[in-house]
């Protein structure tokens, strides 16, 4: 049985959320009455992201209902290497490092979709990733994010995980930084939160997780 | 969306290795060829991947016309293999052993397809009389608006005189023509057939007739080039065709499809290889070149139509495809017509081109390319495809544009009362804003030759005969269906097409490899007529 360090992107990696990508893929839209039409789309989302995150995510991504294929991906490679790459949070590679040291292998769970999210992978060598999937049709995104949603990972979904690449849940580690995070925090033996929001926190201070801040 | 990863092309077949029965390398092993067009991009991208894929091939006769007198038809080919990047591949496996390695299979024939029996000496003719295979004929002019007295010279008079080499040398054809020649049909699926004497609009014709009518319109039109060519324009128009290339190919075709021993072989948009000699070679002025460089000017509004199917192959699938139907012509299986071209079976159409051309150009910018106005402006403005309209969106440009310029010129003529300083600026203006605006005129005219092929018709070739052959041969293979278009047009053509065709565009030279430090000669003598 192997060992896994289960890492959330957004947080520990991360200093930005999937919203902001759907905004800037939103304003890099082909022409500019697009541009506005799903910016405006995304700014709905906004008042929903600290009450209900996937809510909000799900509004966010929605926006971009439309768009081909082709921009999702050119421009996903861009807004890693234009906004992200050089953004990475320090005190998370380092956690990573040491897990993988450690001989634990690194599952990347990302809000991001797949276009955003598989950069960030490559990026800090993760064995595999979990993340969003646009649900797609004849070459372009239906504005919906495909079901499980990533945002979701942990409980069952993480057991069915663990069990068909043969891990060991009960070894294994997860950092994580926001309260969406608990069910999979939960869901191993070595739970660790990173610079956590207050839910989060009040989370680790009743069930006796170590807290890891920047 | 049907992308697949972009599969690389078949490895070149090493020398070491023996013909398996069947193959492509086994059917051309010791045969003998006659190729015609070598200086031009599809030609030498076919004789360098033979050579390279069929080194026991017997003999290319390559023939080649010199230009003037002070470039011999043998310096025009050694220039090339020194210099040309399509023959990387065969100067890295062969380095100092190239000239005697290309020289026991290469023979130049100084000749001219303009000329009859391609100006070939008598003794040549007779010596190659009954001893060749195949006569490849890839010459030809691909401007679309040539000088008609040219086009005609070359690409019909042209196609007549290697046909009749054929004949005379006892050996069946390969003429390269155009899938285009298909005409102003609106939106049609194109068989692989040729009906002599009914021209794409349906109307009855012959072609000799059609050529005489044609030099007489041209002799009538006068002196004036611009002239020949509407007079020209004229008749193409009236048999369906939508620009002299198109109906000069078409011409081609009704003058010798119907003798026995010829094989009609018709290209889509030739684009940069995917793989051979390396991805993204390009050579002149080619069909998406000029689209390309459009997204690079303020000019973002494309008429085109975004369902309309672009159909663009890669030139070294093109190659492939004919080593494929060189092999079918020398096992008995040629004979009537042929298209390469990926619209049937991996369609890309006009609007996904144009949004990939924008992303590419963005990623271009973003990694260092371009003028600073391009990296920071023109890259955020993505090219959108519009409706075609009488103005195009151009009118309001041009309007201001030449306001501009005659303010700067009305400035200028007052230099005595507004003093010379500001005299000297509005030279600077006026001679700025006449670039601008012959910009504005280049985008015009682009605009309207291509018209028919991004707004007008949608063409759908049937590739049935090629894609038979295609996965027959262990070493060679017709894999259109395989592109994925996002991969090639990103990663490969846009970046090509920046490289080597962009530049001429703009008036400058493309890049050309450093010749060695020994002048590269072929060890045997030129043939002269």
């Amino acid at each position: 049985m192997h060992t896994a360090a289960f890492v959330r992107a957004e947080g520990p990696l991360l200093p930005y959320g999937a919203v902001r990508a759907a905004a800037w893929l939103a304003a890099n839209a082909q022409d500019l009455g697009s541009r506005a039409a799903r910016l405006g789309g995304v700014a709905l989302a906004a008042p929903f992201g600290l009450s209900d995150p996937i809510l909000a995510l799900r509004l966010a991504w929605g926006a971009l209902r439309g768009t081909s294929e082709d921009r999702l991906e050119i421009l996903g490679e861009e807004y890693w290497e234009t906004q992200l790459r050089g953004k990475l949070v320090r005190v998370g590679q380092d956690l990573l490092e040491r897990a993988r040291a450690d001989g634990h292998r690194v599952v990347l769970v990302s809000d991001h979709p797949d276009c955003v999210a598989r950069h960030l992978a490559e990026a800090i060598r993760a064995d595999v990733l979990v993340c969003n999937q646009l649900e797609l049709r004849a070459g372009r995104a239906t504005g919906r994010i495909a079901d499980p949603l990533a945002s979701r990972f942990g409980g069952p979904a993480l057991q069915a995980f663990a069990s068909a690449h043969g891990l060991s849940l009960a070894g294994s580690l997860a950092y994580g930084t926001a309260g969406t995070d608990i069910a999979l925090l939960a869901g191993v033996g070595r739970p660790c939160a990173v610079a956590p929001t207050a839910e989060l926190r009040r989370a680790a201070r009743d069930l006796d997780w170590p807290v890891v801040a920047p | 969306m049907t992308d697949r990863a972009t599969v690389p092309g078949p490895a070149p077949a090493g020398e070491s290795t023996a013909a398996a029965p069947g193959s492509v390398r086994h059917a051309l092993a010791g045969r003998r060829l006659v190729i015609t067009g070598f200086t031009g991009f599809l030609a030498k991208v076919f004789v360098a991947l033979l050579l390279e894929s069929v080194p026991e091939i017997g003999q290319i006769y390559l023939i080649v016309r010199r230009r003037a007198r002070k470039e011999p038809a043998v310096r025009r080919f050694e220039r090339a293999v020194e210099t040309s990047p399509v023959f990387r591949p065969l100067r890295a496996r062969h380095g100092a052993d190239l000239a005697t390695w290309l020289g026991a299979r290469i023979t130049v024939l100084d000749g001219d397809v303009e000329r009859p029996a391609c100006e070939l000496a008598t003794e040549t003719l007779a010596r190659l009389t009954g001893r060749i295979d195949l006569i490849v004929h890839c010459a030809g002019l691909t401007d679309f608006m040539p000088d008609p007295t040219e086009a005609v010279s070359v690409n019909v008079a042209g196609a007549a005189h290697v046909a009749d080499l054929a004949t005379r040398l006892g050996a069946p054809l390969m003429h390269i023509s155009t899938a285009y020649v298909a005409g102003d049909q609106g939106s049609v699926t194109v068989p692989e057939s040729l009906v002599v004497g009914r021209s794409p609009n349906g109307t009855a014709f012959q072609a000799a007739g059609e050529l005489c009518a044609l030099t007489l319109a041209c002799r009538a039109a006068g002196a004036d080039a611009a002239d020949r060519k509407e007079a020209a324009l004229a008749r193409a128009r009236q048999l369906g065709w939508p620009n002299l290339y198109t109906y000069t190919k078409g011409l081609a075709e009704h003058l010798i499809g119907d003798r026995p021993g010829v094989t009609i072989v018709r290209p889509s948009i030739v684009e940069c290889a995917r793989t051979f000699p390396f991805p993204g070679w390009n050579e002149g002025l080619n069909t998406a070149g000029p689209l390309a460089w459009l997204i690079t000017t303020p000019y973002r509004r494309l008429p085109a139509a975004p369902d309309h199917r672009f159909d663009v192959i890669p030139v070294d699938d093109v190659a492939r495809g004919m080593v494929l139907i060189t092999r079918e012509i020398l096992e008995g299986r040629g004979g009537g017509v042929f298209h390469l071209a990926s619209s049937d079976v991996n369609p890309l159409t006009f609007g996904r081109c144009i949004e990939l051309t924008g992303l590419a150009f963005r990623r271009w910018t973003r990694k260092g390319g371009g003028t600073p106005w391009e990296q920071h402006l023109i890259r955020h403005l993505d090219p959108v495809p519009g409706p075609e309209d009488a103005d195009r969106g151009i009118g309001r440009w041009s309007e201001l544009l030449q306001r501009a310029r005659d303010a700067a010129d009305w400035i200028e003529a007052r230099e005595d009362r507004l003093g010379g300083a500001l005299a000297d600026r509005a030279r600077g203006w006026s001679r700025q804003t006449s670039a601008w605006l012959s910009d504005v005129d280049r985008v015009e005219k682009m605009l309207d030759l291509y018209q028919p092929f991004i707004h007008d018709n949608d063409y759908r070739f049937v590739t049935d005969r090629v894609r038979a052959l295609g996965r027959t041969d262990p070493d060679l293979r017709w894999e259109v269906d395989d592109i994925c278009w996002r991969t090639y047009w990103v990663d490969i053509e846009y970046p090509g097409l920046q490289r080597w065709c962009i530049p001429l565009i703009r008036g400058e030279r493309a890049p050309t490899d450093p010749p060695g430090p020994t002048p590269f000669r072929l060890p045997h003598l030129l043939e002269s007529p």
